[in-house]
């Protein structure tokens, strides 16, 4: 055996090992998603049915209540909240993002590191124990149970990490580019748009997705500041499969598949600058 | 096409001066180059000049234009960054014709201008290209380009060449030399690479810790530098540089060599002043191998360390009074390590710098 | 008077650029968190309102240092966050080491190992339950398949068994936020380091020990800064998978604040606990942040 075909077949080993060793490690999610597509009966059976045998969208269909519906969960209303909760806060927190990665990136000034540093503090504070005090003045204020309040909170939650991985994208990008632009007749706001943005541009979409993520998969605050079909989002309908005792658990497969298949596609769209984007801003000082 | 002038200009970061109140005029069409070792404040004062830097106190105008207060672009300037600043993700094409976009001028006049430039450095077959799939060479040309396109009243280089291999660096001096002879203008130029200076300049401007030490042309400054920093500085190898003792008439070395102090330098000593002789390489020679044998000299006698053969010439490093002190040989002869060696010193060359303040005696 | 509008220009750039970001924190998370510390300090019931005026300082701090329970799911929060971590720290570092040997097909393991990032954690915690059921779980099952037992294992009902199944859950979710962070540094390693290592002798064991390790420490840092930025969504996990049982031997610092703030309704008492747990999450933050900067500083050198 040559040594080339030697090295290429102990190559195509490892990846055979790490590629098994990844799958074994997404058999809980492939999983749920592939018990969206059994049969109830399936999916109870005793002794378990392994390979299944057929497939099917039943559960889909019985949750968006059509055919047999049994059970009417407002999946659509939840779905429609989700998006415009999660978009509307993406957009927002990216555009507050984008100034203040900027300022940190570009500018120098008194107690800079003190101020990021507090921003992040801001970032940890515990959804559960933030929740207490939101609740209670949300209520006051009157934007419990509404899209805008929950807008208005997600936003918060992204601004500090959109901020940080903004200021690292900014960071990569030489200041003499922005400077060169000045020189060549651009006004600082023109320099910026026109050659630090479009150089930034996947980075900030990485930090979009992000947030976006964040906002659409968030449980905890969500649970406490919405209540009815006006803003309950897709992962606090997932409760709605819960009973006392029971689950549906077909339904709540169906429903994961629904809240992860949009999650999975951005993902995958920037999935490259996510890479770079999150630890490029920690590391180069 | 303008001239630059800078009236006591300050920089301070915080509390910290960097610039001290430099006072410079620039002619209209002169190549200036700012030199002095990292850290002198070069950049800084180039970047006030091109407004990108805010000025802390005192004047700057282009072509008599009072210009503290204007912004980069309304400066009329075009800059050479060090690391070019090329636009990645524009095409030469695009890099090249910016900034006139940017002014609104129409499509055909851009074009034409961008054609121009290309022409002018011979980049026309690269105009669809990205920066990254150009040569560190032609990146630079790019860079130069992409600031003569707009016609400025001034360019400023910011150490364009520190970037590129030895060789590239020579081409390029060269290309920019020629440039400025094509383009007649204004050219405010840093670099801490003497050589580059002195090829390039009309003018140097020798700068240390934030102040001007110097300004001359680069013969002014290599044949009368006004203190011993600037003699060490301009000119490779550096001047050899001996402490000194006006002793009956003849400076005494640590040793107790003596040398005959330079004729017009007499009626300047006084006896018993402390200085410091500043004697370039090229005039120490061993007696019969100089180059500047005529004129007024005297002898000394020199331990060799070592000899560099360079063919036609040796850089000979030796000992003169404890200080290390380079000498030169012309011509055929090798010259063994511990070799003492009876040299030549051309006193009409030589300087006489103050021991305390580092002063030319001759300087005003 | 043109000069100092334009010197205050670039002075005030920043603090323009900045308001928003620290408007809205201030709005949404600080304003509130004052106000529960107010709370905090008084003896509010969610059905009682006027219980909202009453001041008794310190009191519910002083209550909450004998409140056992309180002190056990203090201590275990810690624990599991340590267990947790480490774990989701030494097999990400494993996946990315081993990704990172890969030369060629590494994009499509990149992206398989990208999944679990996608997934809520409420989902994460349904979905574990639902795998760890006893009856119809694919654990259990698999198990009972191959013979290893006859009967069904109780994983979430059993009070060690449930904490070990929760940290299963964590651990899957986190994991590859990890693995992505250390592979980016892996990625953005050097070579000649590790040559030089490599021509000076050292084995490989030796070369991961003195060369890579030191490299990738501020990536670790990174990692773990970002993730404790975000500890406690465990809670969603938690509260799906076991709700803090069985009889509370799950009990997290937050499922404990949840059920004393709404299923009890003591809004005071729930938000003395929540002071403590945010103060505990900065402490984290702060520590792994502060090494962060030490790393960096010394990694300087070597860009
Ligand atoms: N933003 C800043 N804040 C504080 N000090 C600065 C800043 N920028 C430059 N300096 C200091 O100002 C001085 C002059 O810097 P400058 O960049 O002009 O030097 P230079 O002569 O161009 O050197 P080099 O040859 O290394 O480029 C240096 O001592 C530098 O440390
Ligand atoms: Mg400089």
């Amino acid at each position: 055996m040559t040594r080339a075909l030697k090295q290429r077949l102990s190559a195509a080993a490892l990846w055979l090992v790490t590629f098994l060793l990844m799958v074994i490690m997404c058999i809980p999610g492939l999983w749920v998603v592939l018990s969206a597509f059994r049969p109830n009966r399936e999916i109870l059976a005793r002794p378990p049915v392994w390979v299944p045998e057929r497939l099917t969208l039943n559960n889909f269909a019985k949750i968006f209540g059509l055919g047999e519906a049994q059970v009417a969960i407002p999946v659509g209303s939840y779905f429609m909240n989700s998006l415009v909760i999660a978009l509307t806060s993406t957009f927002v927190a990216l555009v507050i993002g984008m100034a203040g990665g900027y300022a940190f990136a570009r500018f120098r000034f008194r107690f800079k590191n003190s101020l990021f540093l507090s921003l992040m503090l801001l970032r940890t504070v515990p959804a559960i124990a933030l929740s207490l005090p939101l609740f209670m003045l949300w209520s006051r204020l009157g934007i419990i149970d509404t899209q805008m309040g929950l807008i208005i909170v997600y936003i918060a939650l992204n601004v500090p990490f959109t901020i940080w991985l903004i200021d690292g994208f900014f960071r990569q990008i030489p200041m003499s580019l922005s400077e060169a632009a000045q020189v060549d007749g651009c006004t600082r706001w023109q320099a910026f748009w026109k050659i630090e943005f479009p150089l930034a541009k996947g980075g900030i979409a990485a930090a979009g997705v992000f947030a976006f993520l964040t906002s659409w998969n968030e449980y905890a605050l969500a649970a406490q500041l919405t209540r009815s079909t006006d803003s309950k989002t897709l992962p606090v309908g997932l409760m709605d499969f819960t009973a006392q005792f029971t689950i549906d658990w077909a339904g709540m497969s169906a429903m994961a598949v629904i809240i992860i298949v949009p999650a999975l596609i951005l993902t995958f769209l920037v999935q490259k600058h996510l890479i770079r984007g999150l630890t490029f801003g920690g590391v180069k000082g | 096409m303008a001239e630059i002038s800078l009236k006591k200009v300050v920089k301070s970061y915080g509390r910290t001066p960097v610039v001290h109140g430099i006072d410079l005029e620039i002619a209209d069409n002169e190549f200036v180059v700012l030199v002095g070792p990292s850290g002198c404040g070069k950049s800084t004062t180039l970047r006030m000049i091109a407004g990108l830097e805010d000025i802390s106190d005192g004047e700057i105008r282009i072509r008599g234009r009072l210009v503290n207060d204007l912004p980069p672009r309304k400066r009329n300037i075009s800059m050479v960054f060090q690391n070019y600043a090329l636009y990645p993700h524009m095409s030469v094409r695009d890099n090249l014709g910016f900034g006139l976009k940017i002014a609104g001028q129409s499509r055909s006049v851009v074009a034409e201008r961008v054609a121009e430039a290309a022409g002018i450095l011979g980049l026309s077959d690269l105009l669809d290209r990205l920066p990254a799939e150009l040569s560190g060479g032609q990146r630079q040309r790019v860079a130069m380009g992409r600031a003569i396109v707009r016609h400025p009243d001034a360019f400023l280089f910011d150490e364009p060449l520190s970037n590129l291999d030895a060789k590239l660096r020579g081409q390029m001096r060269a290309e920019i030399k020629k440039l400025h002879q094509k383009v007649a203008s204004t050219i405010v130029y840093v670099t801490h690479d003497q050589i580059e200076a002195m090829t390039l300049a009309d003018r140097i401007v020798v700068m240390r810790d934030g102040h001007i030490d110097q300004v001359g042309t680069p013969m002014e400054v290599f044949n009368h530098p006004v203190n011993t920093f600037v003699a060490a500085f301009i000119g490779s190898p550096p001047m050899n540089q001996l402490p000194a003792v006006v002793d009956a008439g003849r400076l005494r070395l640590e040793d107790g060599t003596t040398i005959a102090v330079p004729e017009r330098l007499r009626a300047r000593v006084r006896a018993g002043q402390k200085l410091i002789l500043g004697v370039r390489p090229d005039d120490i020679s061993p007696e019969g191998y100089g180059l500047m044998e005529d004129g007024e000299s005297d002898r000394v006698d020199l331990l060799v360390d070592i000899a560099e053969p360079l063919g036609m010439e040796s850089l000979i490093y030796s000992r003169l009074a404890g200080q290390e002190v380079q000498a030169k040989l012309y011509g055929p002869r090798l010259v063994a390590p511990g070799e003492r060696l009876t040299c030549r010193i051309s006193l009409s060359r030589a300087h006489l710098f103050d021991a305390g303040t580092g002063r030319n005696l001759e300087a005003e | 008077m043109l000069r100092a509008l334009r010197v205050r220009q670039t002075a005030l750039a920043p603090l323009i650029l900045l308001t928003p970001a620290f408007t809205v924190m201030l709005f949404v998370v600080a304003l509130p968190l004052a106000f529960s510390l107010y709370t905090s300090m008084t003896p509010y019931r969610l059905i009682r309102p006027e219980t909202l005026d009453i001041f008794i300082g310190t009191r519910n701090y002083v209550r909450l240092w004998d409140n056992a329970a309180f002190w056990a799911a203090f201590w275990r929060t810690i624990l599991f966050l340590a267990i947790a971590l480490n774990a989701e720290l030494l097999l990400g570092l494993g996946i990315a080491l081993l990704i990172n040997k890969l030369t060629w097909g590494q994009r499509t393991l990149r992206t398989i190992m990208m999944f679990p990032m996608m997934f809520s954690p409420i989902l994460v915690g349904f979905q574990f339950k639902f795998i760890f059921n006893d009856n119809i779980g694919i654990v259990n099952n698999a198990l009972q398949s191959l013979g290893l037992t006859d009967r069904a294992i109780p994983w979430l009902v059993d009070a060690q068994l449930a904490m070990f199944s929760i940290i299963v859950a964590e651990v899957w979710m986190s994991t590859s936020i990890f693995a992505i962070l250390l592979l980016a540094g892996l990625l953005a390693m050097p070579r000649d380091p590790v040559e030089a290592a490599k021509v000076d002798g050292c084995n490989s064991w030796q070369v991961f020990r003195h060369i890579t390790l030191p490299f990738l420490m501020p990536f670790i840092f990174i990692a773990m800064t970002i993730r404790s930025l975000d500890v406690a969504r465990a809670y969603d996990i938690v509260h799906v998978m076991t709700g803090g049982g069985p009889a509370g031997r799950t009990e997290l610092l937050w499922t404990l604040i949840a059920r004393v703030g709404y299923d009890n309704a003591r809004m005071g008492e729930a938000n003395a606990m929540a002071y403590v747990s945010t103060l505990l999450s900065i402490a984290f933050t702060v520590f792994f942040f502060r090494k962060l900067m030490a790393a960096r500083r010394y990694m300087g050198g070597a860009e």
